[in-house]
């Protein structure tokens, strides 16, 4: 497979890190990658960002947020 | 797409080779396959089919919490999304009967929830026009090219990472939002937040590749390496003497 540039291997980024792409496409993005600094700094930080994203405790919805769901709901049940 | 970006400029790149690994692969979302056990969502259902009103009170329970912060992404403020996420209940409620098993209970749930947001946003004359979109794209491009520290939550406490996450996704354009929380915090698979959202898969592929660079640069400010005073000391020094012997080249006439 040709050497990849830069703009063809950031079009290829969310697929890398998703495990997708053929064996030969993946081992150009790793070849490119190891040669090109910056390229090789923005799939590093893409993949702490989600590494960061994923460990990071999600949003609670807040407890009035919830009473006033399971009011409506009741309200809604008993009428149905 | 990412015409401007180039590998030529490498000047503000750290470029130590040996601070390179592998990418933490994003594994498919087992994880939340585990949790949210989508058999025993089944049985739940056929259970408020069957007229059981308990049984509907586990459903919400189990899923309240992705419910509500869907409608989030897409509205952009709680007050909104509070009240989508009641709606969303309410159908589902009225029209269990109608899931067709076809698709995981939660896909079929958070598309109603997508589209009650989707009406909200529309109905508040708050919709994303082309223009918006077309400018959000060209605005994706990764500009910062520095490395981050390894481990943030040393830097910054767990608490503080999870609010960083947060405005970061509140920063997201909402069309880049809707998909990055979708595929990367709820861990809804490519092919599931494509019929959610519905749009076509690379289309979603598309957004989310915008979506992760936008996050990338959000977050980019908070975690990336400051260079040492030493570090700073050399490229300084490197700099002058570049200067001194430029100087030099000029005063004897080369």
């Amino acid at each position: 497979m040709a050497m990849l540039d830069c703009k063809e291997v950031l079009d290829n980024l969310s697929n890398y890190i998703d495990g997708e792409g053929s064996d030969v496409l993946r081992k150009a993005i790793e070849l490119h990658i190891s040669r090109c600094g910056r390229c090789r700094v923005v799939f590093d930080t893409t993949g702490k960002m989600l590494k960061i994203v994923t460990d990071a405790e999600p949003f609670e919805v807040p407890l009035a947020v919830s009473a006033r769901l399971y009011a409506r709901l009741e309200k809604v049940l008993a009428e149905e | 797409m990412f015409e401007s970006f180039s590998c030529n400029d490498q000047s503000d790149v750290q470029d130590d080779r040996r601070t390179f690994r592998r990418l933490p692969i994003m594994v498919e979302p087992s994880k939340m396959t585990e949790r949210d056990g989508p058999e025993d969502d089944l049985l739940l259902v056929d259970r408020v089919i069957s007229g059981d009103r308990r049984a509907f009170e586990s459903l919400v329970r189990r899923h309240e919490q992705r419910v509500f912060r869907v409608t989030l992404a897409v509205l952009g403020n709680s007050e909104d999304a509070e009240e989508a996420t009641q709606d969303t209940f309410v159908k589902a409620f009225r029209h269990i009967k109608q899931f067709r098993r076809e698709s995981r209970f939660t896909t079929w749930l958070t598309r109603i929830a997508v589209n009650e947001a989707l009406q909200k946003r529309q109905a508040r004359k708050n919709t994303v026009s082309l223009d918006e979109v077309a400018e959000a794209e060209m605005k994706v491009l990764p500009h910062r090219s520095q490395q981050w520290h390894e481990d943030p939550e040393k830097l910054y406490g767990k608490q503080e990472v999870r609010m960083m996450v947060e405005e970061a996704i509140r920063s997201l354009p909402p069309i880049y939002r809707e998909t990055f929380v979708l595929r990367d915090v709820e861990g809804f698979r490519a092919e599931e937040a494509a019929e959610i959202l519905g749009l076509t898969l690379p289309a979603i592929k598309s957004r989310l590749l915008r979506a992760r660079l936008l996050m990338r640069e959000a977050l980019a400010s908070r975690l990336e390496e400051t260079p040492t005073f030493s570090k700073r000391i050399l490229v300084t020094a490197g700099k002058m003497r570049d200067m001194i012997a430029i100087k030099l080249m000029q005063a004897v006439g080369q």
